[in-house]
């Protein structure tokens, strides 16, 4: 996996699978397969002075509910298209289905 | 009774390509052209064509030969290593021309006619040499017949049961040029030496050369 982008944040980071395409449930009736990454881990280090507010008043109770709307890991770059022929010979293409960069954001 | 493999080779070079970022890159950029249709078209024909000439520019032989030119026992094998090139924007038109009409178009563009050229030399037939094949090469002759892929000779497989491939042009209304017309059509759709080659990249025989 590679870290977020700012070095903090480093439990944000990229995971690669190898899967089937028919185990993403799509609903394609295919016997090709795929790479698929994604972004997990934690964001509790504040990034933004907006985040940093947020975190300030969550902790002196200011705000209705915790951790409201704290930054979350999530892929801020996607993988190139991926492309397959299905079992009736169709040819498919997926777009933005895998991450390439993850960011706290 | 003889053993029937479970997958197929034409699959497993599908797989591999996915896997490889360099040729899931190309792939997926010749795909979506040759089956995004247009108003009134199946597809862009020309856009197609370029995207064909880059796949197999760009990407190493072993990944974009895999799915050309795969080893095949079945149907199911031959037919996706037919849809290899998406022949229905590729390849097919509603109306056949003539080949040496084709042939002519082919020399009014420079990569076209330079790439024939290719074709011819490096898969003449020689009955008497081991390989088949005048040049003693196959890798040349493999490299030839798919740099055509993405001109207007693009060739592609004619039928499921056997190795045997065509430009989309026909011999009739060839007057007296039929010889000459056949003659052109069937250094295509029998010719041993690119046949051999084909065989030898499928079977992985010839490793040395890739």
């Amino acid at each position: 996996g590679r870290r977020g982008p700012r070095g903090r944040n480093r439990g944000c980071v990229l995971t690669a699978i190898h899967l089937n395409v028919t185990d993403l449930g799509l609903g394609y009736e295919t016997k090709e397969e795929l790479i698929f990454r994604y972004c997990s881990g934690s964001c509790d280090a504040a990034e933004t002075m907006y985040d940093k507010i947020l975190k300030n008043l969550s902790k002196s109770r200011r705000l209705a509910s915790d951790k409201a709307g704290q930054a979350c890991c999530r892929p801020i770059a996607y993988d190139d298209d991926l492309s397959f022929l299905d079992d009736n010979l169709v040819y498919h293409i997926l777009r933005k289905h895998s991450a390439k960069r993850c960011g706290c954001i | 009774l003889e053993h029937i493999p479970k997958g197929n080779n034409c699959l497993d070079a599908a797989k591999a390509c996915n896997l490889d970022d360099t040729c899931k890159k190309y792939r997926s950029a010749y795909i979506t052209p040759c089956t995004t249709s247009m108003s009134n078209e199946v597809c862009n024909r020309r856009k197609c064509h370029k995207a064909l000439r880059q796949f197999f520019d760009k990407v190493p032989a072993k990944h974009s030969y895999g799915m050309l030119f795969c080893s095949c026992r079945d149907i199911a094998c031959t037919e996706r290593r037919r849809q290899t090139i998406v022949p229905v924007c590729s390849y097919e038109e509603r109306e056949k021309p003539n080949c040496l009409n084709l042939q002519d178009s082919c020399k009014t563009n420079y990569i076209c006619r330079s790439r024939l050229a290719d074709f011819f030399t490096n898969c003449q037939p020689e009955s008497r040499s081991a390989s088949s094949c005048l040049k003693e090469n196959y890798a040349d002759c493999l490299l030839a017949y798919s740099g055509l892929i993405g001109t207007v000779m693009t060739p592609n497989y004619i039928d499921s049961s056997s190795l045997s491939v065509a430009p989309w042009c026909d011999c009739s209304n060839s007057g007296n040029d039929l010889e000459e017309c056949l003659k052109f059509l069937n250094f295509f759709k029998d010719n041993t030496c690119l046949k051999n080659a084909i065989q030898a990249f499928g079977n992985g025989s010839d490793v040395t050369v890739w």
